[in-house]
């Protein structure tokens, strides 16, 4: 009311001021934006900008290249990804790409058994109520849920015993259900808010339209809830791409991943930075491509579920 | 030795791409050398000379040695298999090769080295890389569930009780003995190093021992000499031979400058290495509380009681506490990769134990600003030594008391008991860890990057490393230093008994804890280690570990 | 484990139109019936070989696994068989849930036995029961109480990480320009592995010579920068590291939030004349609560597990001021083989972290509806 009538009555000092407090406004606004985007991206500038630094650039700080050093491929010819050694034979090379193709394969495999399995079992506990012996749906919900609390290192060994019983040691397979089971929880968790948040008078429409359960839940519900699935499919992707503790422990040689790989960068020697740099910028260059091109998705797909 | 050398050279010098350009194949080799040995083929090198055409893969200062020089060494020093194996005699052999994964390092070298032993001789090797972080968890939990899933193991000697103790490994053969000349190794790696009971499992590819890295500028500093003696400190201005000096040293170095910086005398790790950072307090002690007369420094042999509490490693932590003022800013968070590589190299610090790689990139790393300002030796000696059998410092007729800290006792190739049953991927496999450990294969490796240090006699041929490209003055002091070390008749040499790195691990905790000032006194922290040290030989079983520990000394 | 589907409290009412014919429902019994005893049988056979008492048998589990599988399937489908719609809602659980209980059944129980064992890896006897020895040692064991206590600072760190994440949320929701820009580059620090974040930031930014936040710090006016010198700086050092990469994660969850809220409240409370601050605190606050709620949780579930980035970058050092539980144990685990305590302690940490996210949950559901009702009321 105040603002509405103050705009009839404009005098010159009040409209100045008005413009002055706005534009201050904007500059924060934009200060804080801006500073948080060098926090967020200082650190992959410096891992890429370092792939490229030979020791002494290294050891003097330098920050950009061809101002205060120049790039050399220094860090990517040792994992045989540079120019002149990409048509070379590369036993370096070979062991990164049969790490990343392992990654590939059992982070996508896993990521998208999860959201299989979690979707189900979150549509589910969002529409019909169940009782598994004592357990109703909130005690299931939070059964799936305290996988998620686990901590790792309690089922480490039993872990390694199953698996040598089962014959799933260093198999994708094994590491696969494994990871399966890590991000589970999660996508539950963020599928039944996406269900909760789908009128349940859709589906009685479909259903008196003549689709079955399954039938209303594969047309109707699921397309509506896609976009949650894809932000939960995202996160599941980035925590099983990024594992280390199973991977180090249960694969050796068929199924080894590239953490172990990363990890290993470092030794008795000190370390090379710009090797270790280059492998690091490209074990998340991935994700960081993911993160580019689906971003939209992933607010899109928690926008449904939450608030309600 | 270590990859900066290389690669700064390498950045100098002519592309190495257009030096290699149009050579195809073994043969041309020796012509991309451009050392003028473009008549040397390696038919006429099989007669006995490959070493030094070997040492010029790539060639000091033509850049690091990558994958294809590793195929090459090994292709030219695979001679020594050929004569016990012939070609294709294992196909269809599969081995499994468990290893570390370091940059360029360890595992990287075996694929390159391997690759033609592999073609000439038919079988296949399947790689098992770990982490270094990772490598004993791994190994223990392969043992303790037999899931053994290796023939072929990369392995240091502290976890030969683990492997050898438990009959987890193949004997050595006779003929895999004599490929790789075991005479030749220095004193220190002949048995029992690398035995158990009487018999021999271990190929070594690598020696270790800590030594004494000094800034020759420090101590030629005229201001310093000045300052020492105005400050009535005893003796003259010189390199400390004894940790008594090392530690005034390093206290009369306390804020004074050095140029524009700060200086520093003795660098400690104050920080865990999983496991590692303990040999850093070991080389400290070892001279208090190795005595010439005594075999036993860590635990007694007998009743496997910990010696941690005793008044000379309790001496040695003091020292540590006693200089904590005077290391660089954050040293709580030093671990000694910090204080070899970013701060000794780096020009922090005047002395620092540590194992030979730092003499290799002293000179060569970029990293490395200290360059023709170090100098090494073997570790300080104390001017008197605790005997613990009567309990008493003696002061020995001799002179100070030195007592070589021979850390982790470098690396050495095993081969896995699963593969006896087979005799065929029994030979193959013997024959790859031969071939990895050969004699000249080994020259090589300790002249070049490979996270391995000098280990045979015949590495201490001064005039080979000349020709390979080193300085004369600087390498022989080098070597001099590892040599005496290697050869030292009291050097302390670490028990090879199953789980010493628990030992080990647990005790950085409680040290971490004792720098950190959470207890009264080193005693008391040191009762600590003591106390956790007898619950984990209680709880692998102490009379096995006894009887182990007993084996490993050869008794 | 039988389901059996209660209509009452459905949400979704469906017409249920079976007509169960006996055999049908006869053909369900036997097929679970025929499914239960292969499995079992194949199951008893292999125990029986495994023990050596007898010589037919498989080289490993793994065909007891095909077995658990074809079980499996057999208890969907005679679900469906047996009791018709209602077996079909059961089909949406069942399949998460006998995957869930199959890959925890064992590692729990036997982890439960080591915990209760004296195992150390390296010793040449294999676990020994040694009854409440590790609970004893537990009790008098300084590292892990310590390492508990730091878990306390660290969760508490959350606060201050919901508050950073909430404010950038806020600043994301506002009319700017290059919102995608801004939001991918919120985003990113969330995608990348911890072990990375560990080297690339933890060691190589941090290193105080070279280090460019060394740099800046020292630009800055902080002549010596040290950031794991002190106990406290330590561990202010760690908290900035995984805040760093977690605070985009509740970003999202809040800005989902604020971008679902419904529009005529923010601008009724915009025509109200109501200050920025007094909407926010008034009208944006209370209704972000319950997703702010499931932030924290899942927050808190997470940091919970904080090791990563201790391990790599301080090993709990200066003196413990680091140490999470996780990486405790994994030292314990890890780096002593010492199984049976370490297993130990992990089981106890995972029914303190059970008993005290459910107590939250309940405080809050609690909370909730007494803020609800009041509201309404």
């Amino acid at each position: 009311m105040s603002d509405a009538t103050a705009q009839i009555f404009l005098d010159t000092d009040r409209d100045l001021a008005f413009r002055a407090k706005w534009y201050t406004g904007r500059a924060l606004i934009y200060g804080a934006l801006i500073f948080w985007a060098v926090i967020s991206l200082f650190p992959i500038y410096w891992t890429v900008t370092t792939s490229f630094k030979v020791a002494a650039d290294v050891m003097q700080g330098n920050l950009i290249p061809w101002v205060d050093f120049q790039p050399r491929w220094l860090g990517w010819r040792t994992l045989g990804l540079s120019p002149d050694s990409i048509f070379e034979t590369s036993t370096v090379r070979e062991e990164f790409l049969k790490r990343f193709m392992n990654s590939v394969i059992i982070s996508l495999s896993a990521s998208l058994l999860a959201a299989v399995l979690g979707s189900l079992a979150a549509y589910g506990l969002s529409r019909f109520s169940y009782r598994f012996g004592f357990m109703k749906n909130s005690d299931i919900s939070f059964f799936f849920l305290s996988q998620l609390i686990l901590p790792p290192v309690a089922l480490a060994l039993p872990f390694l015993v199953l698996y040598k019983e089962l014959d799933l040691l260093d198999s994708r397979i094994g590491i696969i259900l494994l990871y399966t089971l890590m991000v589970l929880p999660l996508v539950i968790w963020i599928m039944r808010d996406q269900f909760k948040a789908i009128p349940v008078e859709l589906e009685e429409a479909a259903m008196v339209d003549g689709l079955s359960v399954w039938g209303s839940f594969v047309q109707i519900v699921l397309p509506i809830a896609l976009p949650g699935l894809v932000a939960a499919f995202i996160l599941s992707l980035v925590l099983t791409w990024n594992e280390y503790f199973f991977a180090a422990l249960l694969t050796s040689t068929d199924a080894k991943t590239l953490p172990v790989m990363v990890a290993s960068q470092t030794g008795s020697q000190g370390i090379n930075w710009w090797s270790m740099a280059a492998l690091s910028g490209a074990a998340i260059a991935p994700l960081v491509v993911i993160g580019i091109v689906l971003e939209r998705y992933i607010i899109k797909g928690m926008a449904a579920g939450a608030g309600k | 030795m270590k990859t900066e050398v290389f690669d700064r050279l390498m950045a100098a010098q002519v592309n190495r791409r257009t030096m290699l350009k149009g050579a195809a194949g073994a043969g041309a080799i020796a012509t991309a050398t451009a050392a003028g040995l473009g008549g040397i083929t390696r038919s006429a090198s099989a007669q006995g000379n490959i070493r030094p055409e070997m040492l010029r893969i790539p060639g000091v200062g033509v850049g690091s040695p990558t994958d294809r020089d590793w195929q090459k060494v090994g292709a030219l020093t695979l001679d020594a298999t050929k004569k016990n194996v012939a070609s294709g005699e294992f196909a269809g052999v599969e081995l499994t090769f468990l290893g570390l994964n370091n940059q360029n390092l360890h595992n990287f070298l075996f694929r390159g080295f391997l690759k033609p032993w592999e073609a000439y001789t038919g079988a296949k090797i399947n790689w098992i890389d770990l982490a270094q972080a990772d490598y004993n968890a791994r190994l223990q939990q392969s043992i303790a569930t037999s899931t053994v899933d290796f023939d072929i193991i990369e392995m240091g000697a502290p976890f030969e009780g683990d492997v050898l103790g438990k009959g987890l490994a193949s004997e050595m053969p006779a003929w895999a003995r004599d490929q790789i000349d075991m005479d030749d190794y220095v004193d220190y790696l002949k048995a029992p190093v690398g035995t158990w009971g009487g018999k021999t499992y271990r190929v070594s590819i690598d020696g270790d021992c800590h030594n004494f890295n000094y800034r020759t500028d420090y101590f030629e500093n005229e201001e310093f000499a000045a300052a020492w003696k105005a400050e009535g400190n005893e003796g003259p201005w010189e390199v400390p031979k004894t940790w008594q000096k090392v530690q005034a040293v390093t206290k009369f170095l306390k804020g004074k400058k050095f140029g524009r910086f700060d200086a520093n005398g003795y660098l400690d790790p104050l920080k865990g290495w999983g496991g590692f950072g303990f040999y850093f307090l070991g080389s400290r002690a070892t001279a208090y509380a190795k005595h010439p007369d005594d075999k036993d420094w860590l635990f007694d042999a007998d009743t496997m009681k910990p010696r941690i509490n005793n008044p000379a490693w309790v001496r040695a932590i003091q020292d540590v506490l006693d200089v904590l003022d005077a290391q660089p800013a954050d040293q709580i968070n030093a671990d000694p990769g910090t204080t070899g590589f970013q701060q000794f190299l780096a020009g922090t610090g005047s002395m620092l134990s540590w194992w030979g790689d730092i003499g290799s990139n002293a000179k060569t790393s970029d990293s490395s600003v200290v360059g023709d300002d170090v100098a090494f030796s073997i570790l300080p000696g104390s001017d008197d030594v605790y005997n613990a059998k009567t309990g008493k410092w003696d002061t020995l007729a001799s002179g100070p008391n030195y007592a070589p800290n021979m850390a982790y006792i470098g690396w050495g190739i095993y081969v896995m008991a699963r593969v006896d049953s087979d005799a065929k991927k029994k030979k193959a496999a013997w024959s790859a860890a031969a071939h990895v450990g050969g004699k000249d294969i080994s020259l090589w490796t300790a002249a070049y990057p490979s996270g391995f240090q000098p280990y045979r006699s015949s590495h201490f041929d001064i005039p080979e490393w000349v020709g390979a490209g080193y300085d004369g003055d600087f390498i022989s002091n080098y070597l001099a230093s590892q040599l005496d070390s290697y050869n030292h008749p009291n050097a302390a040499i670490e028990p090879r008994i199953p789980g010493i790195f628990q030992y080990y691990s647990v005790a950085e905790d409680e040290l971490a804890k004792i720098y950190a000032g959470k207890y009264s006194s080193a005693q008391e922290g040191a009762d600590r280690i003591a106390a956790a040290w007898d619950k984990i030989t209680d709880q692998i079983g102490r009379k096995g570990q006894i009887e182990l520990y007993k084996a490993s000394q050869g008794a | 484990m039988a389901a059996t589907g209660q209509s009452e409290g459905d949400q979704l009412h469906t017409v249920v139109s079976d007509h169960m014919s006996p055999r049908r429902i006869l053909t369900g019994r036997l097929l679970i019936r025929f499914a239960t005893l292969v499995l079992f049988a194949m199951a008893i056979v292999q125990a029986l070989h495994q023990s050596g008492r007898i010589s037919l048998g498989f080289e490993n589990w793994r065909p007891v696994l095909y077995a658990y599988l074809f079980w499996a399937v057999a208890m969907g489908v005679s679900q469906v068989l047996i009791r018709g719609e209602q077996g079909k809602r059961a089909l949406f659980v069942l399949p998460a849930a006998l995957f869930v209980g199959s890959m925890v059944i064992f590692p729990l129980l036997f982890g439960l036995y080591i915990s209760f064992t004296d195992w150390n890896l390296a010793s040449p006897t294999g676990p020994k029961f040694n009854g409440l020895d590790n609970v004893r040692q537990m009790l008098g064991d300084p590292f892990y109480w310590n390492a508990l206590k730091n878990m306390v600072y660290y969760v508490l760190a959350i606060s201050v990480e919901y508050a950073i994440a909430f404010g950038l949320a806020l600043l994301l929701n506002a009319e700017i320009r290059a919102r995608k820009f801004f939001r991918v580059a919120f985003l990113l620090p969330l995608m990348l592995s911890p072990v990375a974040v560990s080297w690339m930031v933890g060691k190589s930014m941090l290193e105080i010579r070279f280090g460019p936040v060394a740099s800046l710090a020292r630009f800055l006016g902080w002549d010596s920068p040290s950031f794991f010198g002190t106990p406290e700086i330590a561990r202010l050092t760690i908290m900035v590291m995984d805040a760093w990469t977690f605070i985009p994660f509740m970003m999202i969850m809040l800005l989902a939030g604020l971008q679902a809220l419904p529009k005529d409240v923010l601008e009724a409370a915009k025509i109200d004349g109501a200050k920025a601050w007094q909407s926010f605190w008034q009208v944006i606050f209370p209704l972000m609560l319950p997703v702010s709620i499931t932030a924290v949780i899942i927050r808190i579930i997470f940091k919970l597990k904080l090791a990563d980035i201790i391990i790599n970058v301080t090993s709990g050092g200066p003196g413990g001021a680091t140490d999470s539980v996780t990486s405790f144990i994994f030292r314990e685990y890890r780096d002593r083989s010492n199984v049976g305590y370490g297993t130990l302690l992990a089981m106890v940490y995972l029914v303190v972290i059970v008993i005290f996210v459910t107590t939250l949950l309940s405080v809050v559901n609690r909370w909730m509806r007494g803020v609800n009702e009041g509201r309404t009321g």
